[in-house]
């Protein structure tokens, strides 16, 4: 899901898509846009689970996102849809935020597969929660976009609706802050 | 340059971000500093661990409620609209309908005028007191006039009662005057 986002977002539009469920969607078709929500549901969950830090709150923002997306179908093309996607997922996190600025954190209950392995994840899953916590609201915005979803510098400043100046220093406070609080977690891991 | 300045440059190098003219730099200096490239390579670990962590897969649960929900919501949508159309359609239909009425010259029935019933009070009654049997008068005897008396409660107490019948059959229309 990360590269799709990436190469629909340097303009190359989605691979492998024929015909494209964006331009059906557009027509009214409903199968099309349930097509369209599938393809990019991981990238709008997951920034927002990492944006609110819990899954209930990440649930309600991925619903109205996609919401939104429904409504504004006319506004999109299938070159700026994953920024567009992106900016409208800050958007209504940061909203939220402002709602609720008590927000819970808890990380995702694990699937009991393996014990022993699943431990380890969710404890990897809890500290990167965690973490996320002790940033900034810019920030989380801008490490989530870069270090996490994989977007360029350029394409977080896009995003994010500022200079790809500022986009570098918040990522470098983000990532000195992550590292410190990584390693007091797992200080004997790390 | 202290190492302090340096980490700001180090925190980019980390994920990438070096600008190609400051990475030379930096590269020379961690290679001669120990603290620099422990700082570097524990960037890169905690990065590489959060991404790990992000990436891993998330529950198909999750993604299946959100579908579920905005498809619900969207399905809900056309129905509100179609109830407001049709709210609105009958609205304007009503208005339709009033204003066609009130355009509409009507053949004015013959009005049907009310029917009265003046129900008269009963002939006043002149009550004369009991005359004695009639004499016979006598030739030459002089006539004597008999006055009779009338009780004026008897006749005036009546009053005239005029009942106008309506169109209406629920009202009817009293009129009461006095007879005097």
């Amino acid at each position: 899901m990360r590269s799709l986002a990436v190469v629909a977002l340097a303009g190359i539009g989605p691979i492998d898509e024929s015909p494209d469920p964006l331009a059906v969607a557009k027509s009214g078709n409903r199968a099309a846009f349930e097509q369209l929500m599938r393809q990019h549901e991981r990238l709008v969950l997951a920034t927002a689970l990492r944006l609110l830090g819990n899954m209930a709150d990440a649930q309600d923002a991925s619903q109205e996102v996609f919401l939104k997306l429904y409504r504004g179908l006319g506004q999109v093309t299938s070159h700026n849809l994953a920024g567009w996607l992106y900016r409208v997922t800050l958007n209504v996190c940061h909203d939220m935020h402002r709602r609720r600025p008590d927000m819970a954190v808890e990380a995702d209950p694990p699937a009991p597969a393996d014990p022993q392995r699943e431990l380890l994840a969710a404890e990897k899953r809890e500290v990167l929660l965690r973490s996320l916590r002790t940033l900034s609201e810019r920030e989380r915005q801008v490490l989530v976009l870069r270090d996490l979803e994989g977007l360029s510098t350029a394409e977080v400043a896009r995003v994010v609706g500022t200079a790809e100046a500022t986009v570098r220093s918040h990522i470098s406070k983000a990532r000195v802050k992550m590292k410190e609080f990584v390693e007091r977690s797992f200080r004997r891991r790390v | 340059m202290r190492c302090e300045q340096w980490q700001e440059r180090i925190a980019l190098a980390a994920g990438g971000d070096l600008r190609e003219a400051e990475r030379a730099g930096l590269e020379a200096h961690v290679a001669e500093c120990a603290p620099c490239a422990d700082e570097l390579a524990a960037l890169q670990r905690s990065l590489a661990l959060l991404r790990e962590a992000h990436e891993e897969p998330m529950a198909e649960a999750h993604f299946a409620a959100v579908r579920g929900r905005v498809l619900a919501e969207i399905d809900a949508r056309p129905r509100r609209r179609w109830e407001w159309a049709a709210a609105l359609a009958a609205a304007a239909l009503l208005l339709a309908g009033v204003f066609v009425f009130l355009r509409t010259p009507h053949q004015k029935s013959s009005p049907r005028r009310p029917v009265a019933a003046v129900t008269a009070p009963p002939a006043p009654s002149i009550a004369a007191p009991a005359r004695p049997p009639t004499r016979r008068r006598r030739l030459g005897a002089p006539i004597r006039r008999v006055r009779g008396t009338v009780n004026p409660a008897e006749v005036s107490s009546e009053p005239v009662v005029v009942k106008l019948l309506t169109d209406d059959p629920n009202v009817v229309i009293y009129w009461i005057g006095d007879s005097q």
